[in-house]
């Protein structure tokens, strides 16, 4: 739009609440603009020909014509800051006033004017309001009336009744005008409605993808482990602040590098390089993580491939955490169980067997109370032995490192060795210490016989040691094809029924008068369920107060533990 | 002359004395010996009719002594009993020897296994 447009539509536009209010206002306006120059000029013409002969008729032109600029400017001051009905109203009774003087009655009423009216007719209805044209047929009717009446002559009813006929058609035309508007309105303040909620829409979920990406990349940057995200072709798009101390690499040697040029270090080793690759070329195959040496560093790495939303590969992510601590505690644990297993079974060792070369007489005969001593020293320090292989075993347990390793095995082999632990145990406490096997049970069967081992001489020593009377029987069977099973059963005290659930639990007896009276410290029943579990075997119990108890465990046949 | 010699390699100078007493109960002569060197030089000289080893030992490990036994001719019959504080290193060797024990080693054990074993031959 061009500056003079602008200011049209400045000086013609008025704001009102009511848009149809604000439209006719600007017409009236538009009018009255329309109108200012017409009289501006008819005054300069009227001020050139008032000096001519005629002049007495171009001085009563001038003077309506100022009076007419005068009006003009009032209607469009009060149109502009009061009331448009008002100022329409006022500017068609002028336009009346004006037309009822511009000619003779009798032009008016009946002759060449007659039609003039017809003009606020139809201003009326557009700028006033639709109906309005009718109360404007009415006036212009009792104004050619009047006139007719004074000069004589009866009132003009085809001319009122065509005012009437324009009226209506303006009436018609200006409402309908006004509906399609109103419709108009309606449409675009729907739309506007559409537009604003989609907008509004739009914009929160803009403002929660920004506070959810800075959410992620404020967590990204806190968190201790390090973390890169690869591209498709290996180039590194993404990566947060701690991986900078964790690869000891600044930012700039990281991000937008490829991956071979990170890993072109003299601190990573070409075996860990290669297993480093192929595990983040294909995340999972290797296993969880993977732990490489990184310098004096030990890391561990996981990897993730990155898809976008339709499911294609876009990326890699690799996370490393700084493992260099519980590395050393590994080490260090490893290394403390290996020599507590050695330096510690080796002396206790060497007692025992001076103490039974004593018992056995090796150097020379001893009396009673020295074979009770020498007894005494033996049953200790076997406890002592016994509690050591006990919380080793736990140790190992914890640590995952007690592997089992099957190997083939004869039943009758595993029963002979339990019963040169046993035989002597029982007999000293004056107790039967019986073993059978199930025929149906194969000859060699697939297992870890050393464990086996301990789990039935642990079993088998609980038994004894919990009975007072009777003794205790072993049997190996089978159950159905798939399992075979172990049974130990003693006639001892029993175990009370709200107990049994709680007697493979670590460092767990009885009570603690239990404890006093048969030592222990409550890990093997727990050992050997661990056992168990590792052999992918079930074991429970059954037990009678007063009359005893049975163990009962079972075995996948020919389980295939490696 | 019977071969009645059973040679102890064991480095713990207190089990090492608790195996030979055992053997000579079992009625054995006894040597013991306790560097894995020395004792892959003396195998060198003599077969024994049984040796008790120890698979830990100084400057030669039991695993190499071993496969000498095992392999070399003149110490085909030599009868091996391993006794080591190492469970899984014990189930490793346990098809190269004739017996396998875990320590602790009691002493009438060894004595009425190995005295078993003389017994036999």
């Amino acid at each position: 739009m061009t500056n003079l447009e602008l200011f049209l539509q400045r000086l013609t536009v008025v704001s009102s609440p009511d848009p149809d209010d604000a439209r006719r206002r600007r017409n009236l306006n538009i009018l009255l603009l329309g109108l200012a120059p017409l009289l501006v000029l008819s005054i300069v013409i009227s001020l050139f020909t008032a000096r001519s002969a005629e002049g007495q008729g171009s001085l009563i032109i001038l003077a309506g014509s100022v009076i007419m600029l005068l009006g003009v400017i009032v209607i469009y001051l009060i149109n502009h800051y009061w009331s448009g009905k008002f100022s329409a109203s006022l500017f068609l009774l002028l336009l009346l006033l004006v037309i009822a003087f511009s000619d003779d009655p009798e032009q008016l009423s009946g002759g060449r004017s007659l039609f003039i009216f017809i003009i606020p007719i139809v201003m009326a209805s557009l700028i006033l309001q639709p109906s309005a044209a009718f109360i404007f047929a009415a006036l212009g009717s009792i104004m050619i009336s009047a006139f007719s009446i004074s000069i004589g002559k009866l009132p003009n009813s085809p001319a009122i009744l065509g005012y009437f006929l324009v009226a209506f058609v303006s009436w018609l035309s200006s409402r309908s005008l006004e509906q399609a508007l109103g419709d108009l309105r309606s449409t675009n303040a729907n739309l506007d409605k559409l537009v604003q909620e989609r907008t509004k829409a739009l914009t929160e979920s803009l403002t929660r993808e920004m506070i959810e990406a800075g959410r992620s990349e404020a967590i990204l940057n806190s968190i201790a482990d390090g973390v890169v995200v690869f591209d498709t072709n290996w180039k590194s798009t993404l990566a947060n602040p701690a991986i900078v101390n964790l690869l000891e690499t600044p930012f700039s040697g990281i991000v937008e590098h490829s991956i071979d040029d990170l890993l072109n270090s003299d601190r990573i080793s070409a075996k860990d390089r290669g297993t480093l690759l192929a595990m983040l070329e294909k995340p999972g195959q290797i296993g969880e993580s993977f732990k490489m040496e990184w310098g004096k560093k030990t890391l561990s790495v996981n990897a993730a491939q990155v898809y976008d939303s339709a499911g294609a590969q876009i990326g890699t992510v690799a996370v490393f955490r700084d493992f260099t601590r519980e590395a050393e505690v590994e080490r260090m644990k490893s290394a403390f169980v290996a020599m507590v297993s050695h330096e510690l079974r080796t002396p206790l060792n060497a007692i025992l067997g001076y103490a039974e070369m004593l018992k056995e007489a090796v150097y020379g005969p001893i009396n009673e109370k020295q074979g009770g001593a020498t007894d005494r020293i033996m049953t200790n320090t076997q406890h002592l032995l016994d509690l050591v292989s006990e919380l080793l075993d736990q140790a190992q347990i914890e640590a995952g490192k007690l592997k089992i390793q099957a190997a083939p095995f004869a039943p009758t082999e595993l029963l002979d060795a339990v019963h040169g632990v046993m035989d002597k145990i029982a007999a000293d406490k004056q107790l039967t210490f019986t073993s059978e096997i199930d025929p149906q049970l194969p000859e060699r069967m697939n297992g870890d016989s050393y464990r086996l081992r301990q789990i039935l001489i642990n079993l088998a020593n609980n038994a004894v040691k919990f009975t007072g009377r009777g003794g205790v029987h072993i049997r190996l069977f089978r159950r159905d094809a798939a399992h075979w099973g172990i049974s130990v059963r003693d006639t001892g005290d029993g175990i009370p029924n709200d107990e049994i659930p709680h007697i493979f639990e670590t460092f767990r007896q009885v009570d603690g008068t239990t404890t006093r009276q048969y030592g222990g410290i409550g890990l093997g029943l727990s050992i050997v369920k661990q056992l168990v579990s590792l052999m992918q075997g079930e074991i429970a119990v059954e037990s009678e107060l007063g009359s005893g108890s049975t163990f009962t465990i079972l075995f996948p046949l020919n389980n295939a533990n490696k | 002359m019977e071969n009645n010699l059973a040679m102890i390699i064991e480095d713990d100078v207190d089990l090492s004395n608790i195996f030979a007493e055992a053997l000579r109960a079992a009625g054995f002569e006894t040597e013991i010996i306790r560097d894995g060197a020395v004792a892959q030089q003396r195998l060198k000289e003599t077969a024994p009719y049984i040796v008790i080893l120890d698979m830990h030992l100084p400057h030669v490990d039991g695993s190499v002594l071993l496969g000498q036994i095992r392999t070399d001719p003149p110490l085909q019959k030599v009868k091996i009993v391993i006794v080591t504080a190492d469970a899984i290193m014990g189930d490793m060797y346990r098809e190269q020897a004739e017996l396998t024990f875990i320590k602790p080693v009691t002493f009438t054990q060894l004595r009425d296994f190995t005295e078993r074993m003389r017994l036999q031959k």
